[in-house]
């Protein structure tokens, strides 16, 4: 067994097998709410456990994975070029909304973490979980904060933004599509935008938008925090 | 050979992207300037969509699969959650409703004035 998982095929054979199985399996029964990448790392934890593989042995082919990050933040560039028109057309209230939704992000997870006694390590990786991943795990390297708990919290508030929007959206009498589109991106990013896809060609728009522009904001804050001294 | 010409363009980018943060000592991560440097390319038409378009696709429709093993690193660091399940979720939950308030209202308001505005003109 030692031989088999203490090896670079191991980790990426795992994380290839399983990931292809259950974006299958996600297309195949039409559930859109299946999430590949959680349940992937639920599995494999589950895997190295059951099975007492150490991690480290994963991390072998994992670490491979791992290092195309790098390509996959640079290529987030597209979906924002591909919007530019969308963007000049409504700067100021994308501009508007985005920084109310940043602030709120940053200040309610600072406030509540607070409220409720986390310890700091648990705040600072609680901060970017309104991000796309990418530059989520970014921001959280940037906090020193922990990759793996910023991780799971950017996918549960997708997973969170994605259920209430309907409702939430409904509650607050929004009607305008840019608004709906622009807040589904900036609070839940790609999993969130599963459900503006659902509502729209704007929507969908706009919340593919937010995403990357919302992200860049949250990078840019967090840089004048620090380099304020403020966090 | 596309894919690979694709890739090649894109992880030169991401180098770039880390030489310029590197030695510049930009607080900006290097991925983060690497996308920044990609989007000015594009815009300035340096670089044209279909240049990157199939590998960069691949890549924003698969973008989960990256994450795998970042998300398996919980293991290792669950001891900093350990009897804050629930606090940690209610903190995630409450926040990204005031997220997605915030910028809701805020977005409808600076629409609602814009249109109120254009309104006067006509």
């Amino acid at each position: 067994m030692e031989n088999i998982t203490n090896t670079h095929l191991f980790g990426i054979l795992l994380t290839v097998g399983l990931f292809y199985l259950i974006t299958l399996a996600k297309h195949r029964s039409r559930q859109n709410w299946l999430n590949p990448l959680l349940l992937s790392v639920i599995i494999i934890i589950c895997i190295l456990i059951l099975a007492d593989i150490p991690y480290e042995h994963y991390m072998e082919g994992g670490s491979v994975i791992h290092s195309f990050l790098g390509p996959v933040t640079v290529v987030l560039a597209l979906p924002l070029y591909r919007q530019r028109k969308l963007l000049a057309l409504h700067k100021y209230s994308i501009m508007g909304g985005i920084i109310a939704g940043v602030a709120s992000a940053i200040l309610s997870v600072i406030g509540l973490s607070r409220i409720f006694g986390l310890n700091e390590m648990l705040e600072r990786s609680l901060v970017p979980h309104s991000v796309t991943t990418p530059i989520g795990i970014s921001v959280s390297n940037m906090l020193k904060a922990t990759q793996g708990i910023t991780i799971i919290s950017i996918i549960i508030t997708g997973i969170i933004g994605a259920s209430i929007a309907p409702l939430l959206l409904k509650f607050l009498r929004i009607k305008h599509p840019v608004a709906k589109g622009l807040s589904i991106g900036a609070s839940s990013h790609a999993v969130g935008t599963t459900k503006a896809i659902e509502m729209g060609e704007t929507e969908a728009a706009m919340s593919s938008l937010a995403i990357g522009v919302a992200a860049l904001t949250t990078v840019l804050v967090v840089i004048i925090m620090q380099v304020m001294g403020w966090y | 050979m596309k894919i690979f010409k694709q890739l090649f363009i894109i992880l030169s980018i991401n180098l770039a992207g880390d030489l310029i943060s590197r030695y510049l000592h930009l607080p900006l991560p290097g991925p983060i300037t690497g996308m920044l440097l990609l989007l000015v390319l594009l815009l300035t038409g340096v670089l044209k969509e279909r240049q990157i378009r199939d590998t960069a696709d691949f890549m924003l429709q698969n973008m989960g699969f990256f994450f795998i093993p970042a998300g398996v690193s919980v293991m290792i660091s669950y001891q900093a959650l350990k009897g804050f399940y629930l606090e940690s979720f209610l903190v995630v939950l409450i926040s990204t409703i005031l997220v997605m308030s915030a910028t809701a209202l805020t977005t409808q308001l600076f629409i609602n004035l814009n249109e109120k505005k254009n309104g006067k003109h006509n």
